[in-house]
């Protein structure tokens, strides 16, 4: 793409870079929704994890763990979407945060991004969207 | 000759469930997503949604016939219902919940009680659509695996050494 000659170790460390799978987080308490996404988020080459509503998202975060992306679902038991992106940035996680919500109004996606999302999309994910996500992600 | 017939019908019946609005774009990406990792995909997941459907309807009948209606529950049942039929493309379903949410919102609880009617109604319709394209699809997939039995069979037979 005309970046010029890699040198030989670069090269290898690029392509360790490229092995290296997406590690996503699907925070989503509806298991019909939480096996499409899986199955989408695999296909498309990336490391999946399922949990099923906020506070287990925080928790793995305080545990230790990271991801690449978070796929936040709004409406979850115990700890809902919004609460629980507002408490991971206030924890400290830069990773990328997608909301993906059943709500379709202007108003209720505006609202959701305050607590301090990358982006929000409405319900159900498609190949377009998870590519658009995707791309976004390695472009920053 | 049978089993490119099987396979027509029901690419013709699929093409037919789109047609007719049962089914929309987002069935479509459920069967891009069926592979070699992931046979039975599709079929596990609409059985999910069967599953989930008929307790959501349950709920609702029972959350309707109360003396004092509690819209709020209505209207959350509704909400997963519009969810879970959205995912898997079942557009009638899904058009079915959006009109009752609206009665929800206005605590109308005749409308409501006919809305209910309605997506009971256009559940039953596709869930008995999709039964019988699981029903063709599996038998052309059936068909297609005796013949290539057979052909494996004779084309092994006759390179074996004798």
């Amino acid at each position: 793409m005309g970046f010029g000659k890699a040198t030989s170790s670069s090269k290898a460390m690029k392509i360790i870079e490229t092995e290296k799978k997406i590690s996503v987080l699907i925070v989503e308490d509806d298991p019909l929704i939480q096996k499409i996404h899986k199955v989408m988020m695999t296909k498309f080459g990336t490391e999946v994890q399922v949990v099923a509503n906020g506070k287990e998202a925080v928790d793995l975060y305080h545990s230790g763990a990271s991801f690449d992306l978070i796929l936040m679902d709004f409406e979850m038991p115990i700890m809902d979407g919004f609460e629980a992106t507002k408490e991971l940035r206030s924890m400290g996680v830069t990773s990328m945060i997608v909301g993906v919500t059943s709500r379709s109004q202007d108003s209720e996606i505006q609202a959701f991004m305050k607590s301090g999302l990358n982006a929000c999309y409405v319900k159900p994910l498609n190949a377009e969207k998870v590519t658009t996500v995707l791309n976004e992600l390695k472009n920053n | 000759m049978e089993v490119v017939q099987m396979q027509r019908r029901f690419v013709e019946y699929a093409a037919s469930l789109f047609r007719e609005g049962f089914l929309d774009g987002q069935f479509t990406q459920l069967q891009q997503l069926q592979d070699e990792s992931n046979p039975d995909f599709v079929v596990e997941v609409v059985s999910l949604f069967f599953e989930d459907s008929e307790k959501l309807l349950n709920d609702l009948s029972r959350a309707l016939d109360q003396q004092n209606v509690d819209f709020k529950r209505v209207d959350s049942h509704v909400h997963q219902l519009k969810g879970s039929s959205s995912s898997i493309g079942a557009q009638r379903v899904k058009n079915a919940c959006i009109a009752f949410r609206n009665y929800c919102e206005e605590q109308n609880t005749d409308a409501c009680l006919s809305c209910l009617q309605q997506v009971k109604q256009e559940y039953s319709l596709v869930k008995s659509k999709l039964e019988t394209l699981f029903r063709v699809s599996a038998r052309s997939l059936l068909l297609k695996d005796k013949t290539n039995l057979e052909s494996g069979f004779q084309t092994s037979f006759s390179k074996s050494d004798c």
